[in-house]
């Protein structure tokens, strides 16, 4: 038995985690971009975040009749963009987890309690963000100028772009904190055991009940969007944007109940008729966990959704552009217009962004499979094949279904717009062109792990 | 007797290790024979298996093997070349079988022989027959979770002969199985030996090594020792049987 060094006591999970913090800190050969990823995803975050609140704060310094409505619009915006924000810390979380998988087991085997390795990889994450969030200022820096030529109530927005410079320290923290929430979280979906990392598994939650839920949530959402116009009456403009966010909200509440159990579905039949290995192999990807799939690639979902808003929200822009219209009413639909592509655009950076993270993480979490296919001779370009099928594949069905309860919930404004406006088409068609695009780059990106994962196989074997 | 497999000299160097993993190997392996390597952990019994079988570059040497289409050199081929050999003249069957754990029983095995262009339904035909042939027929459409270990060296077995690979590495087969599973495990192999083909076998097991026709034994990687046995593989009749 080892005696106890006389004086000793026993220190605290924060204080191990500190110090061994800066061990853990070295840079590992082929990590490069598993490092590099979650700093530059939190940069990208916190300058688009940043960027969002400095837009919004702008909208709260006028005070006339319209003012609510900016507000209702601003606040939109950001929540919109706090869902993805969420979703890129805890992907951030999860490959960092990953990327430490054996010497976090390593540190399990040798006595360092759960409470050790929770803290370890929660402080690695908030660096991560705190050096990500840091950038991320400079970013913002460097485009809140371009964004400021956008023009709002007729006017470019120019130099209130700028939010006060106590707000800068305040959103470092709060995306640090919130990474080091999502930290917790993403390793809830992890065991750290003194024989490895492994996920956690999880049955399939991929149930036909999340069907019933959603179609009751898509017909209260209908509901809701058919009584615009009584809405409009009792309660003005305002009540109309706060029916419109809550349909919004619910479609997407709907969306994730059904994205699972639809991207099961499709799955199944895929493995079914598969006739190639990459095919085959995308399938059954994706039926070992549905909900991962659909996670993977549901921050597409919304910008779809907000895709076909935006475009209906164009189309309609358009029409009302009469001059016998007030002018506050004219400025208010192309603001709104302008709001909805920024807000898109800014989705697809964040989507991106936790594509990217997501793919590094399963990259990593698949290195296993790599080797293996590797050592039966399976030519490189198939496991990447394979990879990128099972993203897009998720992807079609993700964006497709997305924009499709999009149409059925602005039916007829849709189809007035596909009438009237095409270039409303045009949008919708360069927005799901422009994710497509995004998320293929992030996942070919991802490719770029392997040669790495098959350097040293006894990694991971 | 023609060699089916000839390393000359074959040496491995490791990035930052100090001394060779291999180190100046000469090795013939004749067809239709089975070749235990065995020697302790850090011998080089590994690094020679995956030099020979494409899997790893060596540092020096050549490895020649005798392929339908002739004599391939096989380090001097390029990182596709060495895969292609591997998907179509070789098979592997290794301690964590190496299966892919989204694939059932029947879709593992038929995988190989899709990937040389053969259509599903006739890849799942073939593989079911072997998975029959190994006494997994029922089990077809078991995932590998459902498959005890031995069942699942099983379908690793059928997946490495469906191809009509000629040459089968085996690296510890029996490492994670009980007694009487190992002795099935290596009962399939050697009946693979029987029906022609080759297997060379690491492993750590002399009772797996006294089975095989030809033992040789690795120490810092050179190799020490190289027996033939007389009456090789008592109980390849049997399992021929």
């Amino acid at each position: 038995m080892n005696a106890a060094v006389p004086g000793a006591r026993p220190a605290g999970s924060l204080a191990t985690a500190w110090r061994l913090a800066p061990l853990f800190a070295r840079r590992r050969d082929g990590d490069r971009l598993a490092t590099g990823l979650p700093v530059v995803s939190f940069a990208v975050v916190t300058a688009l975040l940043t960027l969002v609140l400095g837009g919004a704060q702008a909208f709260f310094r006028w005070d006339d009749d319209l003012a609510s409505t900016y507000e209702s619009l601003a606040v939109i915006a950001c929540v919109l963009l706090l869902v993805p924000l969420s979703t890129v810390g805890a992907s951030a979380a999860r490959l960092a987890a990953r990327r430490r998988d054996e010497r976090l087991a390593s540190l399990r085997l040798l006595g360092a309690t759960t409470g050790t390795v929770t803290a370890l990889t929660v402080l690695e994450a908030a660096v991560t963000a705190l050096l990500g969030s840091l950038l991320g200022l400079v970013l913002y820096a460097a485009t809140a100028p371009l964004v400021g030529l956008l023009h709002f109530r007729g006017a470019a927005i120019g130099s209130q772009m700028w939010v006060p410079w106590w707000w800068l320290p305040l959103v470092v923290a709060g995306v640090t904190l919130l990474a080091a929430a999502s930290a917790v979280a993403g390793l809830r979906a992890v065991v750290v055991t003194p024989l490895g990392v492994r996920t956690r598994q999880r049955a399939g939650t991929a149930h036909w009940v999340r069907v019933v839920v959603a179609v009751v949530v898509l017909v209260v959402g209908l509901g809701l969007t058919q009584a615009l116009g009584l809405l409009g009456q009792l309660g003005g403009i305002v009540a109309v944007i706060a029916a419109l966010a809550a349909a919004f909200g619910g479609m997407l509440l709907a969306l994730d109940a059904l994205g699972p159990w639809f991207v099961r579905v499709r799955a199944r039949r895929q493995a079914k008729r598969a006739q190639t290995v990459p095919r085959l192999l995308a399938a059954r990807m994706i039926l070992e966990d549905p909900k991962t799939a659909w996670r993977q690639v549901s921050g597409v979902a919304m910008t779809s959704f907000v895709g076909v808003f935006g475009a209906v929200g164009l189309a309609m822009a358009a029409v009302s552009d009469d001059a016998s219209m007030p002018a506050d009413e004219r400025w208010l639909m192309h603001d709104i217009s302008t709001g909805v592509l920024v807000t898109v655009a800014g989705s697809f950076l964040m989507v991106a962004c936790s594509v990217g993270i997501n793919q590094a993480a399963a990259t990593l979490d698949r290195a296993a499979v790599h080797v293996s296919l590797d050592r039966l001779g399976v030519p490189r370009t198939v496991m990447a094949e394979a990879a990128r099928r099972a993203v897009m594949s998720a992807l079609w069905m993700v964006a497709g279904g997305s924009a499709l309860c999009a149409a059925v919930l602005l039916f007829p404004l849709v189809g007035f717009a596909i009438f009237v406006q095409p270039v409303a088409i045009v949008t919708a068609l360069a927005v799901f062109a422009a994710g497509f695009l995004a998320v293929r780059g992030a996942a070919a990106l991802c490719t770029r792990l392997v040669p790495g994962i098959l350097a040293r196989p006894e990694r991971v074997l | 007797m023609t060699s089916l497999l000839r390393a000359r000299g074959l040496t491995m160097h490791y990035p930052g290790g100090a001394a060779p993993a291999l180190d100046a190997v000469d090795l013939d392996i004749a067809p239709g024979t089975s070749v235990a390597i065995m020697g302790a952990s850090g011998s080089g019994k590994t690094t020679l298996l995956h030099c020979l079988a494409g899997i790893l570059r060596p540092t020096a040497g050549s490895v020649t093997f005798a392929s339908g289409a002739g004599p391939v050199e096989v380090a001097s081929l390029d990182d596709d070349g060495r895969a292609r050999l591997r998907r179509e003249e070789l098979g592997f069957v290794f301690q964590q079988g190496l299966l892919l754990n989204e694939l059932t029983a029947l879709e593992n095995v038929a995988v190989a022989r899709m990937l040389a262009g053969v259509p599903r339904a006739q890849a799942e035909t073939e593989a079911g027959q072997w998975l029959v042939h190994l006494g997994l027929g029922g089990m077809e459409q078991r995932r590998l979770g459902e498959l005890s270990g031995g069942q699942a060296q099983r379908v690793a077995i059928a997946r490495a002969q469906v191809t009509g690979a000629r040459l089968i590495f085996a690296d510890e087969p029996t490492g994670a199985l009980d007694s009487a599973t190992s002795v099935e495990v290596l009962d399939l192999l050697l009946a693979a030996v029987v029906a022609g083909r080759t297997l060379v076998v690491v492993t750590h097991d002399a009772d797996v090594a006294r089975r095989c026709g030809r033992t040789v034994v690795l120490r810092d990687g050179r190799v020490v020792s190289d027996t033939a046995r007389v009456a090789p593989a008592a109980s390849v009749q049997e399992a021929a049987r």
